[in-house]
């Protein structure tokens, strides 16, 4: 058995080899001065390129009276800059500047809540109406949209999690110079204009995915309850009554302190010219100054000691999510518990699947992930939607029965090449658009320290022995560990 | 025109571009680029021994074959006393088993090998795709044969099939976006079966022998296109096709039902579905127009100044003027075999609904009083020819889509002839196409919410019928 296992894990390394060469060929890896990471895929199956950029900042790295700001500071960074966006910024500064004091004076009168003047509110508001209105007219909306847009970029875009923030954007291949020009202008000089008309944009989109929707407001509801002091509980979006208390001031001081082009990581994929294109990048960020290191969070959750269990009444069917904790991407245990997640929730012949929506059929739906960062340890989570007349309670007995099974029964060889087989075919895929390649350099490069943990990653899936399964089953798959949310359908409800 | 496209087809390496480290930087807004050479790339039309169409594109870039079939079958095809059975036909194509190997069996073989075979069928054409290894590319045809062709249709299968169908009939009314967007299309197509959705009774009504005579009507050679595309050889590719798909004894000549186009009724609609929360969520529109209408050109540049895209008139007013919505816009979906839609949408604070649906009438009314400004027609323009490329980005993208145009009977020539029709379309045609086929007075309006919280009534927008969300849930 053992001289089997070993011959398997030996081809499966081979072929990693072959592929992995692929991949490790294609990336051309760039430090420049200001230790901004350029990465770089020459790929010319279409006269278009992929460019993204990724801030190693995300919402894991907010104080508690800043929570929601890296989100909402991605919006403010479509806004523009002192040339960009604007009719004239000379003249659009003094408004700005006014606007600013009014807003700060008419958060400090809200945030009384109670005890707040309302007449007081009501002046500041009209005169922040009307300084907005006259700012409005030097305001150029969306130039940054507009520009790539008519040269014919596509998915221009952003979004924000707990461990960092992307911008992302693909233009026809001739267009690349404007992306180093609109980007490394709006990493010097963004000027986060019209700030309260998006905070309340983000407030609707808090209301529209969070608010209104009972599975995500469980979902978030549960991510809270999970992490008592690491900021991996709170949400990307903050709560509402964050949001409402987030300035521009705010923001910018965000901003300065952690958007440096040592803290960026960029991947630009496509039908590039690999030598020309870091000089072009060079050109256009090579004179930003380096700013501070991000500082890692101070918090460490402690260990949790009993079962939480998180209940939504809500005006939906029930739903259940079931999570562990476990440590951060790319130890030890993380790569057992890729193969754990794989075995338990990928595909058709996930044990999940076959026992519980197949089998049983208590379930209608079920999966298994990692969430809510990678950066720092989270949690191994389980979600599934149980099929009525089945109820929360048995899904979570036979999802614990499943757990309960690899830690007293080794993993089958054959269960184990299934997933390297998996493996090899994914990494083949993933190279396969400009978009995906470059979401993957960038993500990994971020959270790991380098993108080779792409390449590295199915020789360390290979190392993994059953052994390893059932050990890591019996330390993290405990009730002391276990967090467990749900929704209850709301009694008499139409 | 000749010139803006003349323009477009170029080519140079970014080497222009990038000069010296030194050279002062270039200005967003009045950059220079280098020309780029762009042709539509081509995909070869074979004809299998058996008649059945195939495009190929070889890429050797991956060590990948995708492989699709599309099947002129459809959701519109189904009783509506059965309706559901062409989906869980789909579905219980692959999870039921075929050719005599059993759904463990196959889904163990699949993903062992990494590949997949997967089925659906939508409302006007089902599918059939495989994705493989070069080098488990055999196999996994033959599975994919099988799916496509003679699958099992395992009782049990079709039982859990149903139950899941049944479970997401039960949950249809737990996510107010989704109630919205299935109420306004039911509203738009009342009287023809796009209107139709699965009810529990309908599900029920479905027999395993209703699922085999859908499949043996449909899924036949003379009623499908292939498309493949990746790393094979193309001469053992055809060698390989012809040896699976091999024409049967001969059958009765194939007749597909005629489906009647729904009708044009320019007449408004109120419905409110009541939920419990903050956020309203709108949507209104009416019936569009279809494929073979010349005013598409004109619709689709109308369709990105009006709500299609981050500096739309919607956009613009709604979310960045006034910070009333995080998601708002429009959109004419231009219908292939049936006349298509257009519906507006948007979610907003329960305070500020009334106001929202005002404007949003109001903004869409516009672009039929005046005519768009230059401005808007250039960007729009510029965009939609400039951007005209990243259809064509991977090679499995390229040969569905010449197989599409074909399912749908696009005239040759379409994609050759696309920028050239945008490029011509001037403001004049984009306010008649915006009279001809916008008529905010007659949509349908859609509100889920509280109303009890909106800023005005619901009836000062007319009469209300109230949607009922109760579901009539059998017992288990």
């Amino acid at each position: 058995m053992k001289r089997i296992l070993f011959i398997i894990t030996l081809l499966a390394l081979c072929t990693t080899g072959i592929h992995a060469a692929t991949l490790e060929e294609k990336v051309v890896e760039h430090t420049m001065k200001n230790g901004m990471k350029l990465l770089l895929v020459e790929r010319h199956t279409s006269p278009t390129v992929s460019a993204w950029i990724r801030f190693r900042v995300g919402s894991v790295d907010e104080r508690s009276d800043e929570r929601g700001i890296a989100h909402l500071l991605e919006h403010m960074l479509f806004k523009g800059t002192t040339t960009l966006g604007t009719r004239d910024y000379s003249a659009e500064k003094p408004l700005l500047d006014k606007i600013e004091e009014v807003a700060l004076a008419l958060t400090a009168e809200k945030v009384q809540r109670a005890k707040a003047d309302p007449a007081k509110i009501a002046s500041l508001e009209k005169q922040l109406a009307t300084l907005e209105a006259e700012a409005s007219k030097l305001v150029i909306k969306d130039e940054f949209f507009e520009l790539y847009s008519k040269n014919g970029g596509t998915g221009y875009n952003a979004f924000t999690s707990r461990d960092g923030t992307t911008y992302l954007i693909s233009l026809p291949s001739n267009k690349l110079e404007l992306w180093a020009a609109i980007e490394s202008d709006r990493l010097q000089n963004a000027v986060l204009r019209e700030f309260y008309t998006e905070r309340s944009v983000v407030m609707e989109e808090r209301r529209r995915s969070y608010d209104a929707d009972p599975e995500s407001k469980l979902w978030e509801t549960f991510l809270a309850s999970s992490f008592l002091a690491h900021p991996y509980g709170q949400p990307t979006i903050g709560w509402m009554s964050d949001i409402e208390n987030l300035t521009r001031s705010k923001a910018e001081h965000f901003f300065h302190s952690y958007y440096a082009p040592n803290n960026a990581v960029v991947a630009i994929v496509g039908d590039i010219d690999t030598r020309s294109t870091i000089a072009l990048v060079e050109r256009y960020f090579g004179t930003i100054k380096p700013g501070k290191n991000l500082p890692p969070v101070t918090a460490v959750e402690p260990k949790q000691s009993g079962e939480r269990r998180i209940e939504l009444i809500a005006e939906a069917e029930p739903t259940v999510m079931i999570g562990f904790h476990k440590p951060a991407i790319a130890t030890p245990d993380d790569y057992v518990f890729d193969v754990i997640s794989m075995i338990l929730g990928s595909g058709r012949t996930s044990r999940f699947y076959k026992k519980l929506v197949i089998e049983k059929q208590i379930a209608s739906d079920i999966g298994a992930f990692d969430a809510p960062g990678s950066r720092y340890p989270n949690l191994f989570v389980v979600s599934a939607d149980p099929r009525a007349p089945h109820t929360v309670k048995e899904v979570e007995d036979a999802v614990q029965e499943e757990l309960e099974l690899l830690k007293t029964t080794p993993v089958a060889q054959r269960d184990l090449q299934r997933i390297l087989n998996q493996i090899e075919y994914e990494e083949a895929r993933r190279m396969g658009t400009n978009g995906g390649l470059a979401r993957n350099l960038t993500e990994y490069e971020a959270t790991t320290g380098s993108w080779r943990y792409m390449t590295e990653h199915r020789g360390r899936i290979a190392s993994v022995t059953p052994a390893d399964i059932q050990r890591v089953a019996a330390i993290y798959f405990t009730r002391e560990n276990r967090s467990v949310g749900f929704i209850t359908k709301k009694e008499g409800n139409k | 025109m000749k010139r803006l496209l003349l323009s477009l087809i170029l080519l140079l390496s970014l080497l222009v571009s990038v000069a010296a480290a030194g050279e002062a930087l270039s200005n967003p807004r009045t950059m220079k680029f280098p020309e780029l050479s762009f042709q539509i790339p081509q995909a070869e039309r074979v004809v299998l021994d058996c008649g059945m169409p195939v495009y190929l594109l070889r890429d050797t870039e991956l060590p990948i074959i995708n492989m699709t079939a599309m099947v002129r079958v459809g959701s519109v095809y189904e009783p509506a006393a059965k309706s559901g059975l062409s989906g869980i036909a789909g579905v219980v194509m692959r999870s039921g088993g075929a050719g005599g190997v059993t759904a463990e069996a196959m889904d163990d073989e699949l993903e062992f090998m990494a590949s997949g075979v997967e089925s659906g069928i939508g409302i006007d054409m089902g599918t059939v795709s495989l994705t493989s290894l070069k080098k488990n590319f055999s196999r996994t045809l033959q599975i994919f044969s099988h799916v496509l062709l003679s699958p099992d249709f395992n009782e049990k299968r079709l039982e859990i099939a149903r139950r899941q169908t049944v479970e997401s009939l039960r949950r249809q009314n737990d996510d107010p976006k989704e109630i919205a967007d299935r109420e306004i299309s039911r509203a738009i197509y009342a009287g023809h079966p796009l209107a139709d959705i699965p009810t529990f009774a309908s599900v029920g009504a479905i027999s395993r022998q209703d699922l085999v005579d859908f499949h043996r009507r449909f899924y036949r050679l003379d009623n499908m296109i292939l498309s493949v595309s990746g790393d094979f050889d193309r001469t053992e590719l055809l060698k390989e096709l012809n040896s699976t798909f091999i024409a049967g004894k001969s059958r009765s000549a194939l007749t597909l039902p005629e489906i009647p186009q729904p009708k044009q009724l320019f007449r408004s609609v109120l419905l409110y579905g009541k939920k419990d929360i903050n956020q309203s969520v709108i949507r209104m529109g009416h019936l569009g127009l279809n494929k073979n209408n010349p005013d598409i050109y004109a619709v689709r540049l109308l369709d990105y100044i009006l709500g299609g895209s981050f500096t739309s008139r919607l956009t613009m007013e709604i979310r960045t003027n006034r910070g009333l919505a995080y998601n708002v816009g429009s959109h004419f979906d231009i219908g292939r075999r049936f006349t298509g839609s257009f519906v507006a949408e948007t979610e907003t604070k329960a305070e500020s609904t009334i106001k929202a649906i005002n404007l949003m009438k109001s903004i869409i009314a516009g672009v039929t009083k005046e005519p768009v400004s230059d401005a808007e027609l250039n960007a729009a323009r510029e965009y939609m020819i400039n951007s005209f490329m990243f259809s064509f980005t991977t090679p499995a993208s390229i040969v569905s889509q010449r197989a599409r145009l074909e399912y749908y009977g696009y005239p040759d020539g379409y994609l050759e002839r696309y920028r050239d029709n945008i490029a011509k379309v001037t403001k004049a045609d984009i306010l008649e196409a915006a009279r001809k086929h916008l008529k905010p007075d007659a949509f349908k309006l859609v509100v889920i919410g509280d109303a009890a919280k909106f800023d005005q009534p619901l009836a000062t927008l007319g009469a209300v019928r109230e949607l009922d969300l109760r579901l009539d849930i059998p017992k288990p």
